[in-house]
C-alpha cells in the first residue's frame, strides 16, 4: 500500500494555485491586473483554471453547455401533483446553470443514473454533515487550481481594492425562494459585522488595518445579480478569496430575518439595505423556538443559524443535500441523520439532469471505533475511512464488493515530537534551540525499525518535510537527519554542554537533572512512546511520558507549562502559507513548535515572548509575503520561510505522512481515486458527492 | 397480613414511615447533589476547553477572547460553589419571570447541554423511552429466566439440571458484558453476514417500529438481551437458590410438610417468599438502572440508549447533562430503595417499620 502519491493531484499544487491565484479570477487573461469578466465563458468548474499552468485537469476540460434538464423521479413526480415548479423554473437557465462534468482530478464524470442513498458513518463533529454537502464561493481541484462555485464569477480592479461578485440568476434557496444580492448584503451587515456569526473579528478576509485600527470592507449591491467589496488597501487574493475560511457569504434573508437582534452583544450595524430588526436577545431566542431551534444563548443561535447552518433543521441553504425536517432523522447526533436531495439545487451533469443524482445521504451513529467497519462489511455503509493494516485483510473478504480510494496529504511527516523553545527553564530553552540537540535527538531513532515496529513497514523512513508531491517537496529535506547514528547522536549531545552523570542520563552543565517529559493527549502516544523511550534512553537522554486529556494538554500548552510533545495537537505545515499561516509562522496561540512566540504576534506583543533569530526571520517574511500583491515576490518569501524550516526542523518526525485510505462500496460510480485529504479542500469534499450515483 | 392489619398498617406504620423517609431524601439528595457536581468539575478544564480542543482538531483556531466571552455566556467563569447554588436553585425553582420560564414553560431548569446545543431535558428525554422499553424487556428476561431456574436447582439440588444451569451461570457473570458482545457480533456476522449493530435497521429509524418489522426488532434484541440478560441472571440464580435451600431445610418447613401442606405450597408461599427477600430488596437499583441502562455494552453494540450519552457526556465535561443524568439516577435509586423496602415488608410479615412493642 505504498503511496502511489497523487503526482498530479498535489504535485503541481501550490506552483500551479499560486500561479493561479490571479488568472483564476481573470478567465485566463495573462496580465494579472486586467480587470477580465469571466461570465463570457463560464460554464464548467474548470473553465476559469484553464491556463497552460494548471496543466492536465484543465487541458481535459472542454466547455460543455446543456440543452434542457431533466430530474429525478421523485422530484418529477411531486412537479406532477402541483407540490413542486417544473425543473426549469427551479434551477438557473443554462447560461447560468453549473454544469459538472468533471472530477477533481479533471477525470471525466459518467452520466449517472438517480435514486438510492448514500449511506455514511456517523457526522463526527461540527463540520461533518458539510463535508459531503457544502457548496461554497470557490471549489478547488486536486492541483491546486480553483474556480467560482456559487458564485458565477468574480474579479478585482487593478489595484485589488474592489473584488467584484456575479451571481447566478435564477438560481434558489432550497425553499424555492430567491438567492440573490440581499442574502449576501444580509449576510455581511445582519449576520457577520453584527458578530452574530462569532466570526467577525476571526475572519481576515473582510477586515484590513487601517490607520492601525481594524477596518471592515464595505459590500454595495450593484445590482440583484451583482455585489461589491471595496477595501482602502490592496486585498490580495490570498487573503480573500483564497483565504480558506471564506466559503460563504450568504445567507437566507427570508428566513433568518427574525433571529437577528439588536441587543447590546449584537448591535445592528448601520447600513443603506437593511434596518434594524429592534428585537431583544429574548425575543429571537424565543422566534428560533418556534421555528424548532433550540439554543442556550443569542451566540449559540447565531452560530447554529450563520455559522454552522448545515446542522440546524429547516434552514434552507444552497448546499446539494438539506438536514431533514422529520424527528428522529433530523439531527447529526440522531442515530439515523438523513440529508435529502436540495430539489433546487443549482448544477447538472453534461446531459442536463438536475444533480444530485441520490435521493439522500444516510449518517449512521456508532458509539464504538471499529463498528463503521462491520457495518461496512454487512453493506450497511457504503464509504469509510480505513486505517492502513486493516485494508488487506478487508479488501480481500470483500473482493469485488469494495474498492480502494487514496486520498493524498498535506501533513508533514508522522510522529511527531517538538520542543517548548519558549520554556521559562533557561536550561531547557538554551538546550532547545541549539541544532545539534534536534539533530542527536533526530538521527538517535533507528527509523527503519521504527517503520516496522510501528507501522508493519506501511510508512517510510522520513523527516518532517512537504509530502512528495507537495509544494515545497525537497527530498534533501526529507531525508535530513534521518541516519540513525548513536556514536554522532551522543557526540552532538556532548557539544550541547551536556555532561554525563553516574545513572548514564545527560545532566546539564550545572548538574541538575535533564529531563524530557513529552505531553501527549488522548493516549495518542501510548503505542510508540515506548518504542522511542528505547532509543532516547539509549543514547542517555532520561525521558517519560505524560499523557493528558486533550484540553488539559492544551491548557498545559497555553500556560506555557511543558517541556515537549510527542504528536503535536496542531502540528507543523500544511499544504501551503494561503491555505492556513499559522502552521508555518509563528502568528497565533496555536501550535506547540513555536509556543509563546505566537502569542506574542497574536497579542501584539502584549502577551508571549518576543521571537528572536529564525523565528523572527520567519515573522518578518510572513508580513512581507502578507502585504505584497506580487506574485513571484510572494513565492520567494514563501520559498525562504520552507527554506528556514528545513534549516531548522523545529519540529522532528521519523516517518514519511501517511495518505489517507477509504473503502467505497462498487456499487458507487464517480467516486474520484487520489484526491487530497487536506482542511483547504474541506476534506471529503472534494468527492464531490452530488454526481456520485449508486447502481444496484 | 390479614385484611384488618392490613389497613392498620397502612394508617400507621407505613405512611409514617413514608414521610420519615421522604425527609430524609431531602439533605441525601443534597449531599448527593454536591458530590455529583464536585466531582464531574474535577478534571482540569471545562467545557469550553473541551470544545476548543475539539475546534481545532477540525482546523477551526479561536483565541482567548472568545473563550473567555463563552465562559461568560455559560457561567463557567463563577466560583465552582457559585455555580453549584445557581445549578441547585434553577433545577428546584425557576421563577416564573425569568427567561427561561418564558421560552420552555417549565419552573425547573436542568441548564443546556454544551455538546447538543439545547435544553439538557430534551437531550433526556429524546432516549428516555427506548432505553426504559429496552432495560425493561432485559430485566423481565433476568427474572423469568433465572427465578424459575434458581427453584428447580435448589428442589433438585446437585441435579445435573443444578449443575448445567450453575456453569452457564457463571460463565454469564465471569464473561465481562463486552466480550461476550464482540463474540456474539461475531457469529452474527460470520453466520448471517451481519452484525447487528445497533437495535435498529435504517427503515425502522426512519418508519418507527410496526407490527411488520417488529420481528426484525426482536431478532436485533437477541444479542443485547443474551449479554446483558445472562450477566446479572447469575446473581439471582445463586442468591435465590443458596437462600431456598436455607429455606427448605428449616423447621416450619419441616413442620408444615409433616403435617401434610402440600409441597407445591411449601415452595411457593413458603420457602420461596422468604428466599426472594434479598433479591428485592436489590430492587432499589432497578429504577436507576431502567433510566440509564447499561453503558459499556451499549456502546459496544451501539445501543442508543442513555448509557452512551452520559459517558460521551462525561467525556466532553458536558456538566450539566452529564450532572442531569447522574442527579436523576440518584433520585431514582433513593426512590427504588424505599419502594424495596416497602415491598419487602409485604413479603415479609417479620418486617416492620417502628420500633418496639410488638
Amino acid at each position: 500500500m505504498r503511496r502511489k502519491m497523487n503526482s498530479k493531484a498535489v504535485s503541481l499544487a501550490l506552483a500551479a494555485a499560486t500561479a493561479m491565484t490571479m488568472l483564476a479570477g481573470c478567465g485566463g487573461a495573462a496580465t494579472p491586473s486586467q480587470p477580465t469578466d469571466t461570465t463570457a465563458s463560464t460554464e464548467t468548474q474548470t473553465t476559469e483554471t484553464t491556463t497552460e499552468a494548471t496543466t492536465d485537469i484543465a487541458a481535459s476540460t472542454e466547455e460543455v453547455k446543456v440543452e434542457g434538464y431533466s430530474e429525478a423521479p421523485m422530484l418529477a413526480d411531486q412537479v406532477a401533483s402541483g407540490k413542486l415548479p417544473a425543473v426549469e423554473e427551479r434551477i438557473p437557465n443554462t447560461d447560468n446553470v453549473f454544469v459538472e462534468s468533471v472530477d477533481a482530478t479533471g477525470g471525466a464524470l459518467e452520466v449517472g443514473t438517480y435514486g438510492g442513498v448514500i449511506n455514511l458513518g456517523p457526522a463526527g463533529g461540527g463540520w461533518g454533515l458539510s463535508r459531503p454537502s457544502l457548496e461554497s464561493i470557490i471549489r478547488y481541484n486536486t492541483d491546486g487550481s480553483y474556480y467560482p462555485n456559487v458564485i458565477k464569477s468574480f474579479e478585482h480592479n487593478d489595484d485589488y481594492t474592489v473584488w467584484t461578485f456575479k451571481l447566478r440568476e435564477g438560481m434558489k434557496w432550497s425553499d424555492g425562494e430567491d438567492f440573490n444580492a440581499d442574502d449576501i448584503t444580509f449576510w455581511y451587515y445582519m449576520c457577520h459585522l453584527s458578530n452574530f456569526d462569532s466570526k467577525k473579528s476571526g475572519w481576515s478576509a473582510l477586515k484590513e488595518e487601517v490607520d492601525g485600527e481594524d477596518a471592515w470592507a464595505v459590500l454595495t449591491k450593484v445590482d440583484d445579480y451583482t455585489v461589491t467589496w471595496t477595501f482602502v488597501n490592496p486585498k490580495y487574493p490570498a487573503d480573500f478569496i483564497e483565504n480558506g475560511d471564506f466559503k460563504w457569504c450568504w445567507a437566507p434573508a427570508h428566513y433568518l430575518a427574525d433571529l437577528i437582534p439588536d441587543s447590546e452583544d449584537f448591535p445592528y450595524v448601520e447600513n443603506e439595505y437593511w434596518q434594524s430588526t429592534g428585537l431583544s436577545e429574548e425575543d429571537v431566542l424565543s422566534n428560533a423556538q418556534k421555528k424548532n431551534i433550540d439554543a442556550a444563548t443569542v451566540k449559540d443561535l447565531g452560530k447554529a443559524v450563520a455559522y454552522n447552518f448545515w446542522n440546524t433543521s429547516g434552514i434552507p441553504t444552497l448546499n446539494s443535500f438539506v438536514l431533514s425536517t422529520v424527528p428522529g432523522n433530523s439531527s447529526k447526533d440522531d442515530t439515523l441523520c438523513i440529508m435529502d436531495r436540495n430539489p433546487y439545487f443549482w448544477k447538472v451533469d453534461a446531459a442536463g439532469n438536475q444533480l444530485p443524482y441520490v435521493d439522500a445521504l444516510h449518517f449512521n451513529t456508532t458509539s464504538e471505533e471499529g463498528q463503521d467497519l462491520l457495518m461496512f462489511r454487512s453493506g450497511e455503509i457504503d464509504v469509510i475511512e480505513i486505517a492502513m493494516q486493516d485494508i488487506s485483510a478487508t479488501l480481500a473478504d470483500l473482493g469485488d464488493a469494495a474498492t480502494l480510494r487514496e486520498w493524498g496529504t498535506t501533513n508533514w511527516g508522522a510522529y511527531q515530537i517538538t520542543f517548548n523553545y519558549t520554556n521559562t527553564d533557561e536550561n531547557y530553552a538554551t538546550l532547545f534551540a541549539n541544532s545539534d540537540f534536534r539533530e542527536a535527538m533526530s538521527i538517535c531513532v533507528d527509523r527503519d525499525q521504527v517503520s516496522q515496529l510501528l507501522t508493519d513497514g506501511f510508512l517510510e523512513p522520513g523527516q518532517c518535510a512537504p509530502a512528495e508531491g507537495n509544494v515545497g517537496y525537497d527530498a534533501e529535506w526529507t531525508s535530513k537527519w534521518t541516519e540513525y547514528n548513536v556514536d554522532k547522536a551522543k557526540s552532538l549531545l556532548e557539544g550541547c554542554g551536556l555532561v554525563m552523570g553516574n545513572d548514564g542520563f545527560y545532566k546539564f552543565a550545572d548538574g541538575s537533572d535533564l529531563m524530557i517529559t513529552f505531553l501527549a493527549y488522548d493516549g495518542s502516544a501510548d503505542e510508540s512512546y515506548p518504542v522511542f523511550e528505547q532509543y532516547y534512553k539509549a543514547v542517555g537522554i532520561n525521558c517519560a511520558l505524560k499523557n493528558l486529556e486533550v484540553s488539559a494538554f492544551d491548557e498545559a500548552v497555553d500556560n506555557n507549562d511543558w517541556v515537549a510533545v510527542m504528536g503535536p495537537h496542531t502540528s507543523i505545515g500544511g499544504a501551503s502559507l494561503k491555505d492556513r499561516a499559522a502552521p508555518f509562522v509563528p502568528i497565533a496561540q496555536a501550535a506547540e513548535w513555536y509556543g509563546e512566540y505566537g502569542t506574542f504576534y497574536a497579542t501584539k506583543g502584549a502577551q508571549g515572548v518576543e521571537p528572536t533569530g529564525d523565528m523572527a526571520k520567519l515573522v518578518e517574511l510572513y508580513d512581507k509575503w502578507r502585504l505584497t500583491s506580487d506574485e513571484a515576490e510572494r513565492e520567494t518569501y514563501q520559498d525562504q520561510i520552507y527554506q528556514i524550516h528545513k534549516e531548522n526542523l523545529w519540529s522532528i518526525a521519523y516517518l514519511k505522512a501517511e495518505n489517507s485510505y477509504q473503502l467505497v462500496s462498487s456499487k458507487l460510480k464517480n467516486f474520484a481515486d487520489n484526491l487530497v485529504w487536506a482542511d483547504c479542500y474541506q476534506y471529503a469534499n472534494m468527492a464531490h458527492y452530488e454526481v456520485i450515483f449508486k447502481t444496484e | 397480613m390479614e385484611e384488618n392489619k392490613l389497613i392498620a398498617f397502612f394508617k400507621r406504620d407505613l405512611v409514617q414511615y413514608i414521610i420519615r423517609r421522604v425527609l430524609m431524601f431531602i439533605p441525601t439528595l443534597l449531599l448527593i447533589s454536591i458530590l455529583v457536581f464536585f466531582v464531574i468539575q474535577l478534571p482540569p478544564g471545562d467545557y469550553v476547553s473541551a470544545h476548543i480542543a475539539a475546534l481545532a482538531t477540525e482546523g477551526e483556531l479561536v483565541d482567548a477572547d472568545y473563550a473567555a466571552s463563552m465562559r461568560a455566556d455559560y457561567g463557567l467563569d463563577l466560583p465552582v460553589w457559585q455555580q453549584y447554588i445557581k445549578w441547585v436553585k434553577d433545577i428546584i425553582w425557576t421563577p416564573t419571570d425569568s427567561a427561561y420560564y418564558r421560552l420552555y414553560h417549565s419552573h425547573h431548569n436542568w441548564k443546556y447541554s454544551f455538546a447538543y446545543g439545547r435544553d439538557v431535558w430534551s437531550v433526556v428525554n429524546d432516549r428516555l423511552g427506548l432505553t426504559i422499553g429496552v432495560t425493561a424487556i432485559i430485566m423481565l428476561f433476568q427474572y423469568l429466566v433465572s427465578i424459575p431456574i434458581a427453584v428447580y436447582a435448589s428442589t433438585h439440588q446437585y441435579s445435573a439440571g443444578d449443575y448445567i444451569s450453575a456453569i452457564i451461570g457463571f460463565l454469564g457473570t465471569a464473561i465481562p458484558n463486552f466480550i461476550l458482545a464482540i463474540v456474539l457480533m461475531y457469529l452474527s456476522y460470520k453466520w448471517t453476514g451481519n452484525a447487528n449493530v445497533g437495535l435498529f435497521t435504517q427503515e425502522m429509524l426512519q418508519n418507527g417500529i410496526h407490527l411488520y418489522n417488529f420481528g426484525d426488532f426482536l431478532k436485533r434484541m437477541i444479542i443485547p438481551i443474551v449479554v446483558i440478560g445472562t450477566s446479572g441472571t447469575c446473581g439471582i440464580i445463586r442468591s435465590v437458590r443458596a437462600q431456598m435451600l436455607d429455606e427448605v431445610a428449616k423447621q416450619y418447613t419441616l413442620t408444615a410438610r409433616a403435617k401434610g401442606v402440600s409441597e407445591g405450597k411449601i415452595i411457593m408461599k413458603y420457602c420461596f417468599r422468604a428466599a426472594i427477600n434479598p433479591t428485592v430488596s436489590g430492587l432499589g437499583g432497578v429504577l436507576s438502572s431502567l433510566f440509564s441502562g447499561s453503558t459499556v455494552t451499549a456502546m459496544v453494540l451501539n445501543m442508543q440508549i442513555q448509557g452512551p450519552v452520559l459517558y460521551k457526556a462525561l467525556q466532553s465535561q458536558d456538566m450539566y447533562l452529564a450532572g442531569a443524568i447522574v442527579m436523576i439516577q440518584a433520585v431514582l435509586v433513593v426512590i427504588g430503595v424505599l419502594f424495596s423496602d416497602i415491598a419487602l415488608a409485604f413479603l415479609d410479615p417479620r418486617i416492620r417499620y417502628s420500633g418496639g412493642n410488638r
